[in-house]
């Protein structure tokens, strides 16, 4: 019996061992930088000199009367609603089309889903091409006179980063859509049929419910995605015009580590954090609840 | 009889008629549908098909003829001229020894860490497990700044283990997630065959567990892969050296530099975008099925 006992014991500490590599790697890479962003967050230290002074809350404070973080929220959290809402509609009424008998749909998949493969980094210096070169040149063809320059005024900015995100990323999503359609048993659609059910009760009763799980990844992931936004940014906008396309990302990188302010820099960080897995367990629990309910 | 038979064979007419006219709505509400998404792919390939037209102008054709024009000659000067300012022969080395080696440690690691999970029902590994998954809903972006602090503390600034390390540290959550998912499908009675047998928990792990997860390192594998493979943002903050360099890196440079000419910068494009794309449209079937096995099983 006490054999038994210490064999299982060091069979325990054998598992143990196999998680633990990933376990401190995990460890280092994530939670010790998010320990470390609190603990910062209540200095003015500036990322260089040896020597730093605790001041508390004041860091915080700040970050509620500076105007060009509020203008960073603001950009993010539009540029996040815009991007689930029209990001999950297109994927969505993309996949349907897809599922349905459409002639060559591999050919369609495959040219919706390639631009998901480019880095956001390609992705911004190739819009910026297209809104400043490419584009202009169909108003002499067409004779029009359309504003294609969407990256040069404040007000534009943030549809012509949405244009952008979303050919990137509307491929991705639709992938998981259409996925989750496929995997609904056609039996359910034909014995609807038999009840002389419309396409639209079809879609309300069979096919939405059966997604719920796929909407909720979507959702979680494009507002997590959109909300985490920088690199885009890098090749295209700049954060500009001004600091109009200025994200959070963006703008913890120029206080931080441009503007030499570590100690603010991580308390925007930490306020991120928190609000990031805030809107990430509210989506959650609200999407698992009507999961259950449809 | 005909009277008898009349009736039926109308309405036989009729049935058929109605067959007839839905089956025709249905074909040109069918061909509207394909009409417009044919349009719709057709505007998501134009910037696709935009940067293939300007890899292949001259400088001259940039300036002077119309950007929608297509070059008079497919020029590959462009493609030469990219090679060379992308260093490509280093950048594209490095590129692909860290998505390599972090992919490899990962699924390695990920596995272990999964399966140890899956196996232990006690309190201290469910525990483990919920600790990985809060990482999935921290993008490693937010925390950018402190997790420089933490390379440049331990030295791992500018090295390529340095880089490697917080790739794998960063992927551990998403990977965890994946592979647990997963351990339902692997056979229990293989397991405890093994272990009557008198194998020790590393050994049933390395021959039995790791082969029988081929399918989930394989999604796994491609869904990590292309995300280190364009990331960006980690490779900025911890290589500076030109040595060192990975293929985004110095296709920023490139972009900042030949603002004005981006001929080359196109081509640039081509070549960074090729060998994922390659990747993809030949094992497309492993990655949607990675992308929905992570995301469905949830």
């Amino acid at each position: 019996m006490l054999r038994k006992k210490s064999i299982n014991r060091f069979e325990k500490l054998q598992y143990f061992s196999l998680v633990l590599p990933g376990l401190i790697l995990f460890t280092i890479g994530l939670i010790v930088p998010m320990l470390l962003s609190f603990g910062y967050s209540l200095t003015d230290w500036n990322g260089l000199a040896p020597t730093f002074s605790y001041i508390g809350l004041e860091n915080y404070r700040r970050f509620f009367s500076d105007t060009f973080a509020t203008q960073a929220w603001n950009f993010t959290i539009k540029f996040t609603i815009w991007n689930t809402i029209i990001q999950n509609i297109l994927a969505l009424l993309f996949a349907v089309v897809l599922n349905s008998a459409i002639k060559g749909e591999e050919i369609y998949r495959t040219i919706l889903f390639v631009p998901c493969l480019f880095s956001a980094i390609i992705v911004g210096f190739v819009w910026l091409r297209m809104f400043s070169n490419v584009l202009p040149a169909l108003n002499s063809l067409l004779g029009t006179d359309i504003n294609f320059l969407l990256f040069g005024s404040a007000k534009t900015v943030l549809t012509g980063l949405l244009i952008a995100n979303n050919w990137q990323w509307i491929g991705y999503w639709m992938l998981i859509y259409l996925a989750a359609l496929q995997s609904i048993p056609n039996e359910l659609y034909e014995s609807a049929a038999i009840d002389g059910t419309t396409t639209l009760q079809k879609f309300r009763h069979i096919t939405l419910p059966l997604l719920a799980p796929a909407l909720t990844i979507c959702i979680v992931g494009i507002t997590t995605g959109s909300l985490k936004m920088y690199e885009l940014l890098v090749t295209s906008t700049g954060g500009g015009p001004g600091r109009a396309s200025t994200s959070i990302v963006y703008h913890i990188y120029n206080t931080a580590i441009s503007g030499r302010q570590y100690g603010y820099g991580s308390a925007v960080t930490v306020l991120f954090v928190f609000i990031l897995l805030l809107v990430a367990l509210l989506q959650l629990s609200v999407l698992r609840k009507r999961e259950v309910q449809l | 009889m005909s009277k008898i038979a009349m009736p039926e064979k109308k309405l036989l007419r009729f049935k058929n008629k109605g067959a007839n006219k839905k089956k025709t709505l249905n074909k040109t509400k069918r061909g509207i549908i394909q009409i417009l998404m044919t349009l719709v792919a057709v505007l998501f390939a134009t910037p696709i098909l935009t940067i293939i037209n300007y890899s292949f102008k001259t400088t001259r054709e940039l300036y002077l003829s119309s950007p929608l024009a297509l070059p008079q000659s497919p020029n590959f000067a462009n493609y030469i001229s990219a090679f060379r300012k992308l260093d490509l022969h280093v950048t594209f080395t490095n590129t692909f020894f860290y998505t390599f080696v972090s992919v490899a440690v990962l699924a390695l690691l990920c596995g272990a860490a999964a399966w140890a999970i899956a196996r232990n029902k006690s309190k201290i590994f469910q525990g483990f497990y919920i600790y990985f998954l809060l990482g999935i809903f921290i993008p490693y972006q937010s925390l950018f700044l402190s997790i420089y602090i933490v390379g440049f503390k331990t030295g791992l600034v500018n090295t390529r283990m340095g880089l490697i390390l917080m790739y794998i540290a960063t992927g551990m959550s998403f990977g965890v997630f994946l592979m647990t998912s997963f351990m339902s499908t692997v056979p229990l009675e293989l397991e405890e065959a093994a272990k009557i047998d008198g194998c020790s928990v590393y050994r049933t792990y390395f021959c039995i567990v790791l082969p029988l997860l081929k399918p989930a390192i394989a999604t796994l594998t491609i869904l990590q892969a292309f995300q280190i493979w364009n990331d960006y943002l980690m490779a900025s903050l911890f290589i500076s050296s030109q040595k060192l360099r990975t293929i985004t890196l110095a296709m920023q440079l490139l972009f900042s530099h030949q603002a004005s000419d981006y001929t080359t910068a196109m081509a640039a494009i081509i070549i960074s975008v090729l060998p994922v794309t390659i990747l993809f449209v030949s094992l497309q079937k492993y990655f949607v099925q990675g992308m929905t096995a992570g995301a469905l099983k949830s």
